[in-house]
Protein backbone atom coordinates (compact mmCIF):
# COMPACT_ATOMS: atom_id res chain seq x y z
CA UNK A 1 0.00 0.00 0.00
CA UNK A 2 3.10 2.30 0.96
CA UNK A 3 4.29 2.47 -2.66
CA UNK A 4 0.78 3.23 -4.01
CA UNK A 5 0.53 5.88 -2.16
CA UNK A 6 4.04 7.22 -2.47
CA UNK A 7 3.54 6.97 -6.20
CA UNK A 8 0.58 9.16 -6.03
CA UNK A 9 2.58 11.57 -3.86
CA UNK A 10 5.09 12.20 -6.64
CA UNK A 11 2.70 12.24 -9.06
CA UNK A 12 1.07 15.24 -7.59
CA UNK A 13 4.13 16.63 -7.19
CA UNK A 14 5.40 16.52 -10.53
CA UNK A 15 2.21 18.14 -11.89
CA UNK A 16 1.88 21.20 -9.70
CA UNK A 17 5.99 21.43 -9.90
CA UNK A 18 5.41 24.08 -12.80
CA UNK A 19 2.43 25.83 -11.58
CA UNK A 20 1.38 28.00 -14.15
CA UNK A 21 1.60 25.63 -16.95
CA UNK A 22 -0.66 23.47 -14.45
CA UNK A 23 -3.24 26.28 -14.26
CA UNK A 24 -2.90 27.01 -17.88
CA UNK A 25 -3.55 23.45 -18.75
CA UNK A 26 -6.67 23.27 -16.55
CA UNK A 27 -7.98 26.41 -17.88
CA UNK A 28 -7.52 25.79 -21.67
CA UNK A 29 -8.98 22.44 -21.48
CA UNK A 30 -12.00 23.62 -19.78
CA UNK A 31 -12.74 26.71 -21.61
CA UNK A 32 -11.92 26.10 -25.43
CA UNK A 33 -13.63 22.74 -25.35
CA UNK A 34 -16.51 24.99 -23.94
CA UNK A 35 -15.91 27.67 -26.26
CA UNK A 36 -16.09 25.71 -29.14
CA UNK A 37 -19.75 23.81 -28.38
CA UNK A 38 -21.09 27.21 -27.11
CA UNK A 39 -20.49 28.78 -30.79
CA UNK A 40 -21.80 26.03 -32.51
CA UNK A 41 -25.34 26.16 -30.27
CA UNK A 42 -25.05 29.96 -30.89
CA UNK A 43 -25.04 29.46 -34.44
CA UNK A 44 -28.02 27.04 -34.38
CA UNK A 45 -30.25 28.26 -31.59
CA UNK A 46 -29.47 31.90 -31.86
CA UNK A 47 -28.26 32.86 -35.04
CA UNK A 48 -30.53 30.28 -37.42
CA UNK A 49 -33.59 30.90 -35.21
CA UNK A 50 -33.60 26.72 -34.51
CA UNK A 51 -35.74 25.88 -30.69
CA UNK A 52 -34.99 22.13 -30.19
CA UNK A 53 -32.04 20.33 -31.44
CA UNK A 54 -32.79 16.52 -31.11
CA UNK A 55 -35.16 17.45 -28.28
CA UNK A 56 -32.77 19.54 -26.47
CA UNK A 57 -33.37 23.18 -26.21
CA UNK A 58 -30.78 26.10 -26.13
CA UNK A 59 -30.98 26.36 -22.11
CA UNK A 60 -30.27 22.29 -21.88
CA UNK A 61 -27.44 22.51 -24.99
CA UNK A 62 -25.69 24.97 -22.46
CA UNK A 63 -26.46 22.66 -19.36
CA UNK A 64 -25.09 20.08 -21.02
CA UNK A 65 -21.63 22.08 -22.30
CA UNK A 66 -21.04 23.12 -18.90
CA UNK A 67 -21.49 19.77 -17.07
CA UNK A 68 -19.65 17.77 -19.97
CA UNK A 69 -16.36 20.33 -19.40
CA UNK A 70 -16.51 19.83 -15.79
CA UNK A 71 -15.86 15.60 -16.09
CA UNK A 72 -13.91 16.53 -19.62
CA UNK A 73 -11.31 17.27 -17.18
CA UNK A 74 -11.39 13.99 -15.34
CA UNK A 75 -11.29 11.52 -18.57
CA UNK A 76 -8.21 10.36 -19.72
CA UNK A 77 -4.36 11.22 -18.74
CA UNK A 78 -1.32 10.43 -20.94
CA UNK A 79 0.25 7.29 -18.85
CA UNK A 80 -0.80 4.92 -21.78
CA UNK A 81 1.67 7.27 -23.87
CA UNK A 82 4.44 6.51 -21.45
CA UNK A 83 3.66 2.82 -20.78
CA UNK A 84 4.18 2.47 -25.12
CA UNK A 85 7.46 4.68 -24.91
CA UNK A 86 9.14 2.51 -22.24
CA UNK A 87 8.38 -0.44 -23.99
CA UNK A 88 9.93 1.47 -27.26
CA UNK A 89 13.09 2.47 -25.45
CA UNK A 90 13.67 -0.21 -23.14
CA UNK A 91 13.37 1.52 -20.40
CA UNK A 92 10.54 -0.86 -18.92
CA UNK A 93 13.62 -2.74 -17.27
CA UNK A 94 13.87 -0.31 -14.80
CA UNK A 95 10.54 -0.50 -13.41
CA UNK A 96 10.67 -4.68 -13.81
CA UNK A 97 13.38 -4.97 -11.37
CA UNK A 98 11.29 -2.65 -8.67
CA UNK A 99 8.73 -4.74 -6.29
CA UNK A 100 5.76 -2.89 -7.58
CA UNK A 101 2.66 -3.55 -9.77
CA UNK A 102 4.40 -1.78 -13.32
CA UNK A 103 1.08 -0.73 -14.91
CA UNK A 104 -0.87 0.15 -11.65
CA UNK A 105 2.56 2.59 -10.86
CA UNK A 106 2.22 4.33 -13.80
CA UNK A 107 -1.22 4.69 -13.64
CA UNK A 108 -1.45 5.51 -9.86
CA UNK A 109 1.75 8.15 -10.47
CA UNK A 110 -0.30 9.62 -13.66
CA UNK A 111 -4.12 10.00 -12.00
CA UNK A 112 -2.43 12.38 -8.85
CA UNK A 113 -3.52 15.31 -11.04
CA UNK A 114 -7.08 14.24 -12.53
CA UNK A 115 -8.28 13.38 -8.38
CA UNK A 116 -7.33 17.06 -7.38
CA UNK A 117 -8.69 17.97 -10.54
CA UNK A 118 -11.69 16.15 -9.94
CA UNK A 119 -12.44 17.28 -6.86
CA UNK A 120 -12.38 21.07 -8.45
CA UNK A 121 -14.57 19.86 -10.72
CA UNK A 122 -17.01 18.47 -8.29
CA UNK A 123 -17.15 21.22 -6.01
CA UNK A 124 -18.27 23.48 -9.16
CA UNK A 125 -20.87 20.97 -10.40
CA UNK A 126 -22.39 20.82 -6.72
CA UNK A 127 -22.52 24.90 -6.75
CA UNK A 128 -23.51 24.18 -10.33
CA UNK A 129 -26.43 21.79 -9.35
CA UNK A 130 -28.09 23.97 -6.48
CA UNK A 131 -27.69 26.86 -9.25
CA UNK A 132 -27.75 27.27 -12.28
CA UNK A 133 -28.69 23.84 -13.70
CA UNK A 134 -32.25 22.36 -13.59
CA UNK A 135 -34.07 21.22 -10.76
CA UNK A 136 -33.41 17.08 -11.81
CA UNK A 137 -29.97 18.15 -11.02
CA UNK A 138 -29.09 17.69 -7.05
CA UNK A 139 -25.54 17.59 -5.49
CA UNK A 140 -26.33 13.80 -4.75
CA UNK A 141 -26.29 13.51 -8.60
CA UNK A 142 -23.36 15.43 -9.58
CA UNK A 143 -21.05 13.29 -6.87
CA UNK A 144 -22.77 9.47 -8.63
CA UNK A 145 -21.71 11.48 -11.75
CA UNK A 146 -18.37 12.09 -10.68
CA UNK A 147 -17.64 8.47 -9.48
CA UNK A 148 -18.58 7.22 -13.09
CA UNK A 149 -15.95 10.03 -14.68
CA UNK A 150 -13.35 8.55 -12.47
CA UNK A 151 -14.07 4.48 -13.67
CA UNK A 152 -14.07 6.47 -17.09
CA UNK A 153 -10.51 7.80 -16.00
CA UNK A 154 -9.59 4.15 -14.98
CA UNK A 155 -11.11 2.43 -18.34
CA UNK A 156 -9.40 4.92 -20.53
CA UNK A 157 -6.28 3.92 -18.86
CA UNK A 158 -6.99 -0.24 -19.17
CA UNK A 159 -7.24 0.58 -22.79
CA UNK A 160 -4.44 2.45 -23.46
CA UNK A 161 -2.54 0.11 -21.37
CA UNK A 162 -3.99 -2.54 -24.35
CA UNK A 163 -3.08 -0.92 -26.85
CA UNK A 164 0.80 -0.01 -25.57
CA UNK A 165 1.15 -3.34 -25.33
CA UNK A 166 1.54 -3.48 -29.33
CA UNK A 167 4.94 -1.29 -28.89
CA UNK A 168 6.16 -5.45 -28.16
CA UNK A 169 5.49 -6.33 -31.55
CA UNK A 170 5.40 -3.23 -33.87
CA UNK A 171 7.92 -0.28 -33.14
CA UNK A 172 5.75 2.22 -31.99
CA UNK A 173 2.15 2.20 -30.97
CA UNK A 174 2.10 6.05 -30.97
CA UNK A 175 -0.38 6.09 -33.68
CA UNK A 176 -2.83 3.07 -32.37
CA UNK A 177 -3.04 5.53 -29.09
CA UNK A 178 -3.69 8.91 -30.77
CA UNK A 179 -6.30 7.05 -32.91
CA UNK A 180 -7.96 5.63 -29.51
CA UNK A 181 -7.42 9.48 -28.19
CA UNK A 182 -9.45 10.73 -31.48
CA UNK A 183 -12.60 8.50 -31.58
CA UNK A 184 -12.82 9.07 -27.94
CA UNK A 185 -13.13 12.83 -28.79
CA UNK A 186 -16.02 12.64 -30.43
CA UNK A 187 -17.43 9.40 -28.96
CA UNK A 188 -17.07 10.47 -25.28
CA UNK A 189 -19.60 12.87 -26.01
CA UNK A 190 -16.90 16.01 -25.64
CA UNK A 191 -17.09 18.01 -28.54
CA UNK A 192 -21.16 16.94 -28.62
CA UNK A 193 -24.71 15.23 -26.79
CA UNK A 194 -24.46 11.86 -28.49
CA UNK A 195 -28.37 12.16 -28.41
CA UNK A 196 -27.66 14.40 -31.42
CA UNK A 197 -26.12 10.94 -33.59
CA UNK A 198 -28.93 9.79 -35.36
CA UNK A 199 -30.73 6.78 -34.53
CA UNK A 200 -29.09 4.83 -37.36
CA UNK A 201 -25.92 5.61 -36.28
CA UNK A 202 -25.98 5.45 -32.30
CA UNK A 203 -25.24 1.88 -32.18
CA UNK A 204 -21.37 3.71 -32.75
CA UNK A 205 -20.92 5.37 -29.52
CA UNK A 206 -23.25 2.71 -27.31
CA UNK A 207 -21.00 -0.11 -28.32
CA UNK A 208 -17.72 1.28 -27.09
CA UNK A 209 -17.37 2.17 -23.12
CA UNK A 210 -16.22 6.20 -24.24
CA UNK A 211 -19.42 7.20 -23.01
CA UNK A 212 -19.24 6.59 -19.73
CA UNK A 213 -16.16 8.86 -20.06
CA UNK A 214 -18.53 12.56 -20.44
CA UNK A 215 -21.88 11.61 -21.85
CA UNK A 216 -22.74 8.98 -18.75
CA UNK A 217 -21.88 11.34 -16.35
CA UNK A 218 -23.62 14.60 -17.47
CA UNK A 219 -26.43 12.59 -17.91
CA UNK A 220 -26.71 11.23 -14.52
CA UNK A 221 -25.52 14.63 -13.08
CA UNK A 222 -28.59 16.65 -15.67
CA UNK A 223 -31.58 14.04 -14.57
CA UNK A 224 -31.76 12.75 -17.90
CA UNK A 225 -30.77 8.87 -16.81
CA UNK A 226 -32.37 7.32 -13.85
CA UNK A 227 -31.22 6.03 -10.79
CA UNK A 228 -31.51 2.84 -12.02
CA UNK A 229 -29.87 3.49 -15.24
CA UNK A 230 -27.34 5.25 -13.21
CA UNK A 231 -26.83 1.68 -11.65
CA UNK A 232 -27.09 -0.29 -14.77
CA UNK A 233 -24.13 1.79 -16.35
CA UNK A 234 -21.97 1.47 -13.17
CA UNK A 235 -22.61 -2.21 -13.63
CA UNK A 236 -21.29 -2.06 -17.61
CA UNK A 237 -18.12 -0.05 -16.38
CA UNK A 238 -17.39 -2.62 -13.72
CA UNK A 239 -17.97 -5.45 -16.33
CA UNK A 240 -15.71 -2.93 -18.84
CA UNK A 241 -13.51 -2.67 -16.07
CA UNK A 242 -12.78 -6.36 -15.57
CA UNK A 243 -12.84 -7.59 -19.04
CA UNK A 244 -9.77 -4.70 -20.12
CA UNK A 245 -8.05 -6.45 -16.38
CA UNK A 246 -7.82 -9.69 -18.10
CA UNK A 247 -6.59 -8.15 -21.53
CA UNK A 248 -4.21 -6.36 -19.83
CA UNK A 249 -2.80 -9.32 -18.63
CA UNK A 250 -2.97 -11.05 -21.63
CA UNK A 251 -1.41 -8.82 -23.50
CA UNK A 252 1.66 -7.66 -21.04
CA UNK A 253 2.10 -11.28 -20.51
CA UNK A 254 2.75 -12.53 -23.69
CA UNK A 255 4.28 -9.04 -24.57
CA UNK A 256 7.03 -9.24 -21.49
CA UNK A 257 7.92 -12.88 -22.83
CA UNK A 258 9.39 -11.15 -26.18
CA UNK A 259 10.65 -8.39 -24.50
CA UNK A 260 14.41 -7.89 -24.75
CA UNK A 261 15.48 -4.91 -22.72
CA UNK A 262 16.88 -2.99 -25.72
CA UNK A 263 13.39 -2.04 -26.29
CA UNK A 264 9.77 -3.91 -27.90
CA UNK B 1 21.37 37.81 -54.09
CA UNK B 2 21.00 35.10 -56.82
CA UNK B 3 23.98 33.00 -55.35
CA UNK B 4 22.27 33.42 -51.71
CA UNK B 5 19.28 32.06 -52.94
CA UNK B 6 20.90 29.07 -54.57
CA UNK B 7 23.09 28.41 -51.13
CA UNK B 8 19.43 28.18 -49.43
CA UNK B 9 18.00 25.98 -52.37
CA UNK B 10 20.99 23.54 -51.81
CA UNK B 11 20.49 23.71 -48.12
CA UNK B 12 16.83 22.43 -48.76
CA UNK B 13 17.54 19.86 -51.05
CA UNK B 14 19.94 18.80 -48.13
CA UNK B 15 17.81 18.79 -45.50
CA UNK B 16 14.82 17.17 -47.71
CA UNK B 17 17.09 14.10 -48.95
CA UNK B 18 17.71 13.40 -45.02
CA UNK B 19 14.50 13.96 -44.11
CA UNK B 20 13.05 11.44 -47.08
CA UNK B 21 16.11 8.82 -46.04
CA UNK B 22 14.64 9.12 -42.49
CA UNK B 23 11.21 8.43 -43.16
CA UNK B 24 11.56 5.45 -45.73
CA UNK B 25 13.57 3.84 -42.50
CA UNK B 26 10.94 3.89 -40.49
CA UNK B 27 8.49 2.36 -42.72
CA UNK B 28 5.91 1.53 -39.63
CA UNK B 29 5.94 4.86 -38.46
CA UNK B 30 4.54 6.19 -41.63
CA UNK B 31 2.02 3.97 -42.02
CA UNK B 32 0.68 4.84 -38.76
CA UNK B 33 1.28 8.52 -39.51
CA UNK B 34 -1.29 8.02 -42.54
CA UNK B 35 -3.76 6.11 -40.28
CA UNK B 36 -3.78 9.01 -37.81
CA UNK B 37 -4.14 11.35 -40.26
CA UNK B 38 -7.22 9.81 -41.98
CA UNK B 39 -8.44 9.27 -38.43
CA UNK B 40 -8.48 12.80 -37.42
CA UNK B 41 -9.97 13.86 -41.00
CA UNK B 42 -13.26 11.29 -40.21
CA UNK B 43 -13.36 13.19 -36.58
CA UNK B 44 -13.82 16.18 -37.69
CA UNK B 45 -15.85 15.80 -40.61
CA UNK B 46 -18.31 13.81 -38.60
CA UNK B 47 -18.31 15.79 -35.88
CA UNK B 48 -20.33 18.30 -38.74
CA UNK B 49 -22.32 15.04 -40.28
CA UNK B 50 -23.91 14.42 -36.96
CA UNK B 51 -24.61 18.42 -36.31
CA UNK B 52 -26.05 18.21 -39.89
CA UNK B 53 -28.01 14.92 -39.59
CA UNK B 54 -30.33 18.07 -37.57
CA UNK B 55 -29.97 21.30 -38.92
CA UNK B 56 -29.70 22.55 -42.54
CA UNK B 57 -27.58 24.63 -42.19
CA UNK B 58 -25.43 26.27 -39.39
CA UNK B 59 -24.85 30.48 -40.02
CA UNK B 60 -25.83 30.08 -43.61
CA UNK B 61 -23.32 27.62 -44.10
CA UNK B 62 -24.52 24.31 -45.84
CA UNK B 63 -23.36 20.78 -45.24
CA UNK B 64 -21.53 20.98 -48.58
CA UNK B 65 -20.17 24.31 -48.50
CA UNK B 66 -18.82 23.31 -44.70
CA UNK B 67 -17.16 20.13 -46.09
CA UNK B 68 -15.56 22.50 -48.55
CA UNK B 69 -13.65 24.50 -45.91
CA UNK B 70 -12.60 21.74 -44.13
CA UNK B 71 -10.79 20.07 -47.47
CA UNK B 72 -9.27 23.61 -47.64
CA UNK B 73 -8.37 23.44 -44.37
CA UNK B 74 -6.97 19.70 -43.88
CA UNK B 75 -4.86 20.99 -47.21
CA UNK B 76 -3.58 24.46 -45.24
CA UNK B 77 -2.83 22.53 -42.02
CA UNK B 78 -1.06 20.01 -43.73
CA UNK B 79 0.96 21.99 -45.78
CA UNK B 80 1.95 23.41 -42.82
CA UNK B 81 2.75 20.22 -41.14
CA UNK B 82 4.84 18.69 -43.59
CA UNK B 83 7.19 21.58 -43.44
CA UNK B 84 7.05 23.73 -40.11
CA UNK B 85 5.18 21.58 -37.59
CA UNK B 86 8.39 19.36 -36.56
CA UNK B 87 10.36 22.55 -36.57
CA UNK B 88 8.59 24.35 -34.07
CA UNK B 89 8.00 20.93 -31.73
CA UNK B 90 11.98 21.13 -31.09
CA UNK B 91 12.00 24.80 -30.98
CA UNK B 92 12.00 24.97 -27.50
CA UNK B 93 14.87 22.37 -27.35
CA UNK B 94 16.88 24.36 -29.45
CA UNK B 95 16.94 27.15 -27.07
CA UNK B 96 16.59 25.58 -23.59
CA UNK B 97 19.41 23.04 -24.79
CA UNK B 98 21.26 25.45 -26.12
CA UNK B 99 21.38 23.57 -29.35
CA UNK B 100 20.71 27.08 -31.22
CA UNK B 101 24.27 28.05 -30.56
CA UNK B 102 25.66 25.95 -33.25
CA UNK B 103 22.81 27.91 -35.92
CA UNK B 104 23.76 30.78 -35.45
CA UNK B 105 27.48 30.06 -36.62
CA UNK B 106 26.36 28.88 -39.60
CA UNK B 107 26.23 31.60 -42.83
CA UNK B 108 22.84 31.60 -43.42
CA UNK B 109 19.53 32.93 -41.04
CA UNK B 110 19.59 30.47 -37.98
CA UNK B 111 15.63 30.66 -38.54
CA UNK B 112 15.47 29.25 -41.98
CA UNK B 113 18.14 26.46 -40.08
CA UNK B 114 15.98 25.80 -37.30
CA UNK B 115 12.21 25.98 -39.06
CA UNK B 116 13.47 23.99 -42.36
CA UNK B 117 15.45 20.96 -40.46
CA UNK B 118 12.57 18.39 -40.12
CA UNK B 119 10.04 18.00 -43.05
CA UNK B 120 7.30 15.79 -42.18
CA UNK B 121 6.54 13.49 -45.50
CA UNK B 122 3.98 11.80 -44.22
CA UNK B 123 1.61 14.78 -44.07
CA UNK B 124 1.89 15.07 -48.22
CA UNK B 125 -0.94 11.90 -47.64
CA UNK B 126 -3.15 14.50 -45.84
CA UNK B 127 -2.55 17.10 -48.63
CA UNK B 128 -3.95 14.99 -51.20
CA UNK B 129 -7.13 14.04 -48.52
CA UNK B 130 -7.86 17.66 -48.30
CA UNK B 131 -7.28 18.93 -51.68
CA UNK B 132 -10.26 15.39 -52.85
CA UNK B 133 -12.60 16.54 -50.33
CA UNK B 134 -12.68 20.28 -51.71
CA UNK B 135 -12.39 19.45 -55.50
CA UNK B 136 -15.34 16.97 -54.60
CA UNK B 137 -18.05 18.87 -52.67
CA UNK B 138 -16.69 22.20 -54.77
CA UNK B 139 -19.53 21.71 -57.06
CA UNK B 140 -22.02 21.30 -54.60
CA UNK B 141 -20.63 24.05 -51.94
CA UNK B 142 -21.38 26.41 -54.86
CA UNK B 143 -18.04 27.36 -55.99
CA UNK B 144 -17.38 28.73 -59.32
CA UNK B 145 -14.33 26.63 -60.63
CA UNK B 146 -13.10 27.42 -63.54
CA UNK B 147 -9.49 29.50 -63.45
CA UNK B 148 -10.75 30.16 -60.03
CA UNK B 149 -8.71 27.06 -58.88
CA UNK B 150 -5.79 29.09 -59.62
CA UNK B 151 -6.58 30.95 -56.55
CA UNK B 152 -6.43 28.11 -54.57
CA UNK B 153 -2.70 27.75 -54.65
CA UNK B 154 -2.74 32.02 -53.12
CA UNK B 155 -4.96 31.39 -50.70
CA UNK B 156 -3.32 28.08 -49.48
CA UNK B 157 -0.17 29.92 -48.72
CA UNK B 158 -2.23 32.73 -47.14
CA UNK B 159 -3.26 29.91 -44.78
CA UNK B 160 0.17 28.34 -44.33
CA UNK B 161 1.62 31.99 -43.72
CA UNK B 162 -0.85 32.86 -40.94
CA UNK B 163 0.24 29.69 -39.71
CA UNK B 164 3.62 29.97 -39.29
CA UNK B 165 3.63 33.54 -37.74
CA UNK B 166 0.70 32.59 -35.00
CA UNK B 167 3.03 29.33 -34.07
CA UNK B 168 6.04 31.17 -34.37
CA UNK B 169 4.06 33.90 -31.62
CA UNK B 170 3.68 31.24 -29.56
CA UNK B 171 6.93 29.25 -29.82
CA UNK B 172 9.19 32.69 -29.31
CA UNK B 173 8.28 33.18 -25.56
CA UNK B 174 10.92 30.38 -25.11
CA UNK B 175 13.47 32.66 -24.53
CA UNK B 176 11.92 34.09 -21.35
CA UNK B 177 9.96 30.98 -20.03
CA UNK B 178 11.86 27.59 -18.71
CA UNK B 179 9.79 25.72 -21.00
CA UNK B 180 7.00 26.84 -23.07
CA UNK B 181 5.07 23.43 -22.98
CA UNK B 182 1.44 25.26 -21.65
CA UNK B 183 1.68 27.81 -24.85
CA UNK B 184 2.13 25.41 -27.74
CA UNK B 185 -1.03 23.63 -25.54
CA UNK B 186 -2.66 26.64 -25.54
CA UNK B 187 -1.72 27.35 -29.46
CA UNK B 188 -3.48 23.89 -30.27
CA UNK B 189 -6.50 24.89 -27.88
CA UNK B 190 -7.15 27.87 -29.85
CA UNK B 191 -6.23 25.72 -33.20
CA UNK B 192 -9.62 24.49 -32.42
CA UNK B 193 -10.84 27.00 -33.49
CA UNK B 194 -9.47 27.29 -36.84
CA UNK B 195 -11.39 23.75 -37.53
CA UNK B 196 -15.05 26.00 -37.94
CA UNK B 197 -15.99 28.54 -40.68
CA UNK B 198 -15.49 32.19 -38.87
CA UNK B 199 -19.49 32.55 -39.88
CA UNK B 200 -20.86 30.53 -36.94
CA UNK B 201 -18.67 32.39 -34.25
CA UNK B 202 -20.71 35.26 -32.27
CA UNK B 203 -19.22 39.17 -33.13
CA UNK B 204 -16.84 39.17 -30.15
CA UNK B 205 -15.25 35.68 -31.04
CA UNK B 206 -15.22 36.17 -34.78
CA UNK B 207 -13.02 39.41 -34.46
CA UNK B 208 -10.59 38.05 -32.10
CA UNK B 209 -9.78 35.12 -34.75
CA UNK B 210 -9.93 37.59 -37.37
CA UNK B 211 -7.22 39.99 -35.62
CA UNK B 212 -5.73 39.56 -32.42
CA UNK B 213 -5.47 35.38 -32.67
CA UNK B 214 -6.21 35.26 -36.26
CA UNK B 215 -6.45 31.40 -36.65
CA UNK B 216 -9.70 32.20 -39.16
CA UNK B 217 -7.01 32.99 -41.80
CA UNK B 218 -5.65 29.23 -41.97
CA UNK B 219 -8.74 27.96 -43.25
CA UNK B 220 -11.90 29.93 -43.04
CA UNK B 221 -10.77 33.19 -44.76
CA UNK B 222 -9.52 31.08 -47.92
CA UNK B 223 -12.47 28.86 -47.74
CA UNK B 224 -14.89 32.22 -47.36
CA UNK B 225 -12.67 33.54 -50.08
CA UNK B 226 -12.98 31.11 -52.63
CA UNK B 227 -16.71 30.91 -51.75
CA UNK B 228 -17.83 34.20 -51.94
CA UNK B 229 -15.05 36.66 -52.19
CA UNK B 230 -14.04 39.11 -49.33
CA UNK B 231 -14.94 42.76 -48.91
CA UNK B 232 -12.48 44.85 -49.09
CA UNK B 233 -11.95 45.75 -45.81
CA UNK B 234 -11.09 42.43 -45.18
CA UNK B 235 -8.28 42.27 -47.49
CA UNK B 236 -6.77 45.18 -45.83
CA UNK B 237 -7.43 43.79 -42.52
CA UNK B 238 -5.81 40.51 -43.71
CA UNK B 239 -2.71 42.13 -44.80
CA UNK B 240 -1.95 44.29 -41.32
CA UNK B 241 -2.97 41.58 -39.49
CA UNK B 242 -0.51 39.09 -41.13
CA UNK B 243 2.12 42.40 -41.46
CA UNK B 244 1.63 43.02 -37.66
CA UNK B 245 2.30 39.33 -36.79
CA UNK B 246 5.49 39.69 -38.47
CA UNK B 247 6.91 42.68 -36.86
CA UNK B 248 6.12 41.64 -33.59
CA UNK B 249 7.71 37.85 -34.53
CA UNK B 250 10.89 40.01 -35.80
CA UNK B 251 10.91 42.52 -32.68
CA UNK B 252 10.77 39.38 -30.29
CA UNK B 253 13.08 37.06 -32.00
CA UNK B 254 15.91 39.78 -32.25
CA UNK B 255 15.02 40.69 -28.50
CA UNK B 256 15.01 36.73 -27.62
CA UNK B 257 17.99 36.54 -29.41
CA UNK B 258 19.65 39.26 -27.05
CA UNK B 259 18.18 37.56 -24.09
CA UNK B 260 19.89 34.03 -24.79
CA UNK B 261 22.99 32.69 -23.40
CA UNK B 262 23.30 29.30 -24.83
CA UNK B 263 22.50 26.23 -22.14
CA UNK B 264 21.45 28.63 -19.15
CA UNK B 265 19.00 30.41 -21.07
Amino acid sequence: MNWRLAALKNGFKDYTAYRVEFLMEILGNAIVPAAIQWVLWYAIFKTDGATELAGMTYVQMLHYTLVSVLFNQVRGGDQDFELAEMIRTGQLSNYLIRPVGLIQFIYIRGVASKLLISALSLAIGIVLSVSVLSSEASPLRMIGAMLLALLGNVIHFQIGAVLSAMAFRWEDAYGLLMVKNMAVSILSGELLPLNLFPESMSWIWKSTPFYLYVFGPAQYALGEWTHLEFVRQLGVAFLWIFVLWVLIRFTWGLGIKKYVSLGG
Amino acid sequence: MIERLKLYARIYAIQLKNNWVRETVYRANFVTAVGVDIVWILVEVSLFAVIYSNVPSIAGWTKYQVYFFLGIFFTSDALFTVFFQRNFFNFSDLVNKGELDILLTKPVHPLFLALSRWINLTAIFTISMGLMIAVHYAPQAGFAGGMRWALVLFWMFIGVISAILLRFAFAVWIFWTDRNWALVRLYYQFFAFASKPDAIYPKVIRYLILTFIPFAFIGSVPARALLHGLELWEYLALVLVLLGFFILNTILWRRGLRRYQSASS
